[in-house]
């Protein structure tokens, strides 16, 4: 299973099939332009006249002005990895620039750029070799260029710090702009014969550069969605009705409203799509007027059907689910599953449990819609033009060329901002009022419309043989499906053709251990998904499902009584299946046995550890099979016998991801992973109550603050192989190692998410 | 007609009593360093100074900003050494939060000027960093410490520009 790919195969423009582009060579207006060609373009033309058609728009490409400065444009979104930093040092190493030369603009939306979206932990991946051949590309041409300048041979010549040098003498890449002549064609085959420096050469993957992002961060000069203003624009904020379906607006009194000074109207939101149903948008002069006014209106409802639907009424609909036999679609079905039971000489099951987990990302929602010269102008800090775009147009009833979206900073987007629903109600607001709107949710708009991780059950069945083995894994999942609600055209089928099912809310029950008998199945959880609109939150599948199968391996471990970090490393052979590939998995599940070894001597596992004290060890591969970030990771914990509270004393994690392209950025994204997963254990969490998430601001929802932080050692594999991703896999390993870590310091088995006190003085309680 | 001094420069603002300080600062102003975050003081992102102190833009109504000289964000001009640690430290991620991190810490350093881990903790734990940055904030913030000679050495345009 590919995620990306499910995600974009009905894309002709995906990124991943650059390797059938073109690259294009061409001064235009001074400059000199680097871009792979669209597969939409004529290409009998030459470089240069597609370049200057009308409507040129590559997926990939940067420019170098007679000045010397390189603008690399980035088709992804700055939400806190500084991924434009990374993008451009790779095309900085090919090209030989020197980074100070190095300038990062972000695009916004136009559908030639093909399928953008900055999420799973993909945009490294996915652009680390198109954006090394085309800074190849770009070198050889220079190269090619400033050898007839020096007058040598150009193999003669290489690049440095923006310059050809050969020998004694030199060129720099802007006297070669103002006076070469550039018209240049690689084809597809030449792109890919590129030759692509060593990893021992490399001057700029691999070494810090401060993030070009960083400074505006730090004097309030960054701009994000909610800063961006418009001439003559009105503010809004919704009135949002008691179910997240269904919901029809009955009346609205708005004599209440009329008194506030600033209030404009208010108006009932008509989208054609349904995707928002009985929403009321209130119109103000100043926010604050419509933050009044929108207490003050009394909207009145038919309500849709989910309003008494509870937290217990999901999970009770999840266990039934799981014990389901043949509920859901198959998706792993390694030798024979059924056999295996039948004879094995004892088994053993759990059920997990994970809750209601919210993004609560620092900037609230928020859209700024303006209709334009028969365009709609959308600004928003979004992870997705391909997802928000369509999304938008299909609610105002009018055609994807007529929308444009405009990107920002984003004050956080943890999945949150992939589907950007939240445009849709002030587009409508515009379209319906007649002026440009500006739409923000408060902080209880926002949790009330969050698209929350939803609520798990997942049972985890073992079959043990006669020689006291695991032989058999059988592994039943159950949640709301995020794809299911937002992309359901990128479910791909089950193996056993019954149906289709959402790959990133299964992603991680394939995991990389050797058993014989394996079989998973993957079951949507029909009152979650219409309930809410189950997220795509940070981690996604993997962060709840790895809780479920890494504590089990635990717990098979005891039951056996094996350690459980020797059983897992005796698992990881690599063989079968888990062998992986050339490049991205290559080496397999030995790089998890790898970094698992790295992690047990680093947690020195096996120290002998005060009353109370335990460690726990979990092993991850990231958000997918096919792009396996390799991660061990151990918690030494501390709980109190008596109020059951958990004190995380220290967090030890090994990470192989590849190559790594700006390593502090790399360690800024484990620490802020390591510590989210963390939260997600211990600290976060909320539960569906009447059909609404209970949590509604930050004094009911508790992300972890700085007094719970924990001491964490963070140790990356050196490594020359394919680069994966990191903006995810971090927070995966993180609760389940703290739940094996309090098993071994109390012999008590919490199984369910977020982990509380009260669950341990219950089960001291019981024992 | 309420009257105080931002950024060392005397404002006015007719917007009625009750607004919160956030908005007038944001909308009337136009300084957008400071952030929206919760409405109710709970996360931090609007921290701005208010004679000094660190407070809850978000709630606090403009009428009790009448008189007083109220510091964000740009009136610290990038100059301040906590701006200069957080470059040095690389502490932003999506750095929303950020401009309410460094007038919280501002604070602190005023007070005290090489604070502990757990002062650093205790101090810095109102405000919320929801990508986690807490290791490079304090890691900043103690850098910065160590490079200020004293406590009271921080930039405050308010009380160096006249009013």
């Amino acid at each position: 299973m590919n995620l990306l790919n499910n995600f974009s195969k009905n894309k002709t423009e995906d990124s991943l099939q650059l390797s059938r582009r073109k690259f294009l060579i061409s001064a235009v207006n001074s400059a000199l332009v680097m871009a792979f060609a669209p597969l939409t373009m004529s290409l009998t033309a030459s470089a240069s006249e597609i370049i200057k058609q009308n409507g040129f728009s590559p997926s990939i490409w940067f420019e170098i002005s007679t000045l010397g400065e390189i603008t690399v444009h980035v088709a992804r979104c700055e939400m806190g990895q500084h991924v434009g930093t990374a993008l451009a040092q790779i095309v900085a190493e090919e090209l030989g620039a020197n980074w100070d030369d190095i300038r990062v603009e972000h695009a916004s939306s136009d559908p030639k750029w093909g399928f953008v979206m900055t999420g799973g932990s993909w945009s490294v991946f996915q652009m680390y070799k198109p954006l090394s051949q085309a800074g190849a590309a770009g070198r050889i041409t220079l190269i090619e260029a400033g050898a007839k300048l020096l007058g040598v041979a150009p193999k003669s010549c290489d690049v440095k710090d923006s310059k050809v040098i050969s020998g004694s003498k030199s060129v720099t890449f802007a006297e070669i702009i103002k006076q070469g002549k550039f018209d240049r064609t690689f084809t597809p085959e030449e792109m890919n014969k590129l030759p692509i420096k060593s990893p021992d050469k490399r001057h700029t993957i691999g070494f810090d550069r401060l993030a070009l992002d960083v400074p505006p961060k730090t004097n309030g000069k960054a701009v994000y969605g909610i800063d961006v203003e418009l001439e003559g624009m009105v503010y809004t904020r919704p009135v949002i009705p008691p179910t997240r379906y269904g919901s029809k607006v009955l009346g609205v009194d708005d004599s209440n409203a009329k008194k506030i000074k600033g209030y404009l109207g208010y108006e009932i939101l008509k989208d054609q799509s349904n995707w928002i149903e009985g929403w009321v948008s209130v119109i103000a002069e100043s926010y604050h007027s419509a933050i009044k006014a929108a207490d003050a209106i009394k909207v009145s409802y038919k309500s849709g059907d989910t309003t008494n639907v509870s937290e217990q009424d999901i999970i009770d609909e999840g266990r039934k689910l799981v014990n389901t036999k043949s509920a859901g679609v198959l998706f792993v079905n390694d030798g024979d599953m059924d056999k295996a039971f039948d004879s094995a000489a004892s088994t053993l099951d759990a059920t997990y449990i994970t809750h209601t987990a919210m993004h609560f990302q620092m900037e609230p929602l928020n859209a700024l819609a303006e209709f334009k010269d028969g365009v709609w102008h959308i600004h928003c800090g979004n992870q997705s033009h391909s997802l928000t775009l369509p999304a938008v147009a299909k609610a105002l009833g009018v055609s994807d060329d007529s929308v444009i979206v405009h990107q920002y900073y984003l004050g956080g987007g943890f999945g949150r901002r992939a589907y950007g629903d939240y445009a849709i109600p002030a587009a409508l607001t515009a379209k319906q009022y007649g002026k440009p709107v500006k739409l923000i949710f408060t902080r209880p708009d926002d949790a009330k419309f969050d698209q929350a991780r939803s609520a798990s059950v997942q049972k985890v069945s073992a079959a043990i043989n006669d020689k006291n083995e695991l032989v058999g894994y059988e592994h039943n999942i159950s949640a709301g499906w995020p794809t299911l609600s937002m992309a359901p055209g990128f479910m791909p089928k089950g193996i056993d053709n019954t149906g289709n099912f959402d790959p990133f809310s299964t992603s991680g029950s394939d995991h990389w251990y050797t058993i014989a008998n394996n079989r998973v199945r993957t079951i949507n959880n029909p009152l979650a998904q219409k309930t809410f609109t189950p997220g795509w939150l940070r981690s996604v599948g993997p962060g709840w499902i790895s809780f479920g199968a890494e504590s089990f391996i635990d717990e098979v471990a005891h039951e056996l009584k094996k350690d459980p970090v020797e059983m897992r490393l005796a698992m990881l052979d690599g063989k079968g299946k888990n062998r992986g590939h050339h490049p991205q998995s290559v080496h397999g599940a030995k790089r998890l046995k790898f970094v698992l070894e790295n992690c047990k001597k680093a947690a020195n596992w096996g120290q002998k550890l005060p009353k109370n004290e335990g460690l726990g060890i979990a092993t991850s591969f990231g958000q997918e099979r096919e792009m396996p970030t390799w991660i061990a990771c151990a918690a030494h914990v501390a709980v109190n016998p008596t109020s059951g509270e958990i004190t995380i004393k220290k967090i030890f994690m090994t990470i192989d991801c590849g190559t790594v392209v700006h390593p502090d950025s790399a360690l800024a994204q484990i620490e802020g992973s390591i510590l989210w997963g963390v939260s997600l254990a211990l600290h976060e969490g909320t539960e569906v109550s009447n059909g609404n998430y209970i949590a509604t601001n930050f004094h009911n929802y508790t992300p972890l603050r700085m007094n719970n932080m924990p001491e964490m050692e963070i140790n990356f594999v050196e490594s020359k192989e394919f680069p994966v991703g990191l903006g995810e896999p971090g927070v995966i390993a993180v609760a389940p190692a703290i739940a094996n870590a309090v098993f071994h310091a109390t012999g008590i088995r919490l199984r369910e998410l977020p982990m509380k006190p009260e669950h341990i003085r219950q089960q001291s309680k019981q024992a | 007609m309420i009257e105080f001094n931002l950024n060392g420069k005397t404002v006015r603002t007719d917007v009625p009593d009750d607004t919160p300080l956030l908005w007038v600062i944001r909308d009337e102003f136009g300084l957008k360093g400071t952030k929206f975050g919760c409405g109710i003081a709970m996360c931090g992102a609007c921290t701005v100074h208010l004679d000094g102190a660190a407070v809850r833009s978000c709630s606090m109504p403009i009428s009790m900003a009448q008189g007083k000289k109220v510091s964000t964000i740009e009136g610290f001009e990038g100059k301040h050494p906590l701006q200069e640690a957080w470059i040095e430290e690389q502490v932003p991620q999506c750095g929303y939060c950020q401009s309410g991190q460094i007038m919280q810490a501002a604070t602190l350093l005023e007070q005290n000027g090489s604070p502990t881990d757990e002062e650093i903790s205790a101090h810095m734990s109102a405000n919320i960093c929801r990508c986690m940055a807490y290791p490079r904030i304090k890691k900043a913030i103690k850098s910065a410490a160590e490079k200020s000679n004293s406590a009271v050495n921080v930039y405050d345009l308010a009380s160096s520009v006249e009013g």
